[in-house]
């Protein structure tokens, strides 16, 4: 199983800001044909803090290798927990928690 | 009020209070499939929008003028409008859409992530709020290719 997402959250004025690094090949199609490997990328993330939504994205093929995210929410509280989940191509999914500082 | 009436009744309050967190959570490679595929950035804004006519205010992208690795591209949305849906398009890779991000509740636009570009090209974000189209867009140089080509 690969490395779980490198999750760092942090409150300052009502505002969370949180900054994190997935831990995934992002194979794009070119790149997968070069390489003889298997197309495989992050095509979903979702962040969630006590069980609603706070960030959600699809995402493509061109994103780096190692994904980083930031980015910034309101209505949190210190200790809470940011929960972050991905799904590829492949199908695995990976769900990995940070809490907010 | 007897006792199954009871119970009946909480399992409704139970739904209703499930769905909305549901609602707003949307994979859009399930919902809008052709988007991702589309090879035109105009092409690619009418599937996820439904629209391409953007105005061209009101929301800054950050980019690098010279990305040395186009592997590694940092760029950052950010935005004060109330908006919905944020994507961000490119032109230099073989399909446009690089990135559609839900905005939630509580959530502010600003957001920073890395995409990779095979050559020079441009970067658009667009923003969609209260019906309308705000984008930026900018030029990034890239000196090595990242799509491995």
């Amino acid at each position: 199983m690969a490395k779980k997402t490198r999750i760092k959250a942090k409150l300052k004025k009502g505002i969370v800001t949180v900054k994190a690094l997935a831990n995934h090949e992002m194979l794009s199609y070119r790149e997968a044909k070069s390489k003889k490997k298997d197309v495989n990328f992050i095509t979903y993330m979702t962040a969630k803090v006590n069980d609603k939504i706070v960030y959600e994205v699809s995402t493509s093929q061109f994103l780096s290798k190692n994904p980083y995210i930031k980015f910034k929410f309101k209505g949190a509280q210190k200790g809470d927990k940011v929960v972050i989940t991905w799904n590829d191509l492949k199908g695995t999914t990976q769900e990995s928690t940070g809490k907010i500082k | 009020m007897n006792r199954r009436n009871f119970f009946s009744v909480g399992l409704g309050v139970l739904a209703l209070s499930v769905v909305p967190s549901t609602l707003s959570a949307a994979n859009f490679r399930e919902t809008m499939p052709k988007a991702w595929t589309a090879s035109k950035v105009d092409s690619a804004m009418q599937e996820v929008f439904g629209s391409s006519t953007t105005i061209n205010s009101k929301v800054k992208l950050k980019a690098p003028d010279i990305a040395e690795n186009g592997a590694v591209i940092p760029l950052t949305v950010s935005s004060k409008l109330a908006g919905s849906k944020v994507a961000i398009f490119q032109d230099a890779n073989p399909e446009s859409t690089v990135a559609v991000f839900t905005v939630p509740e509580n959530g502010i636009i600003d957001y920073s992530i890395r995409i990779k570009m095979q050559k020079t090209g441009n970067v658009y974000a667009v923003v969609e709020s209260e019906g309308k189209l705000y984008a930026a867009s900018k030029v990034v140089k890239v000196t090595i290719g990242g799509c491995g080509g």
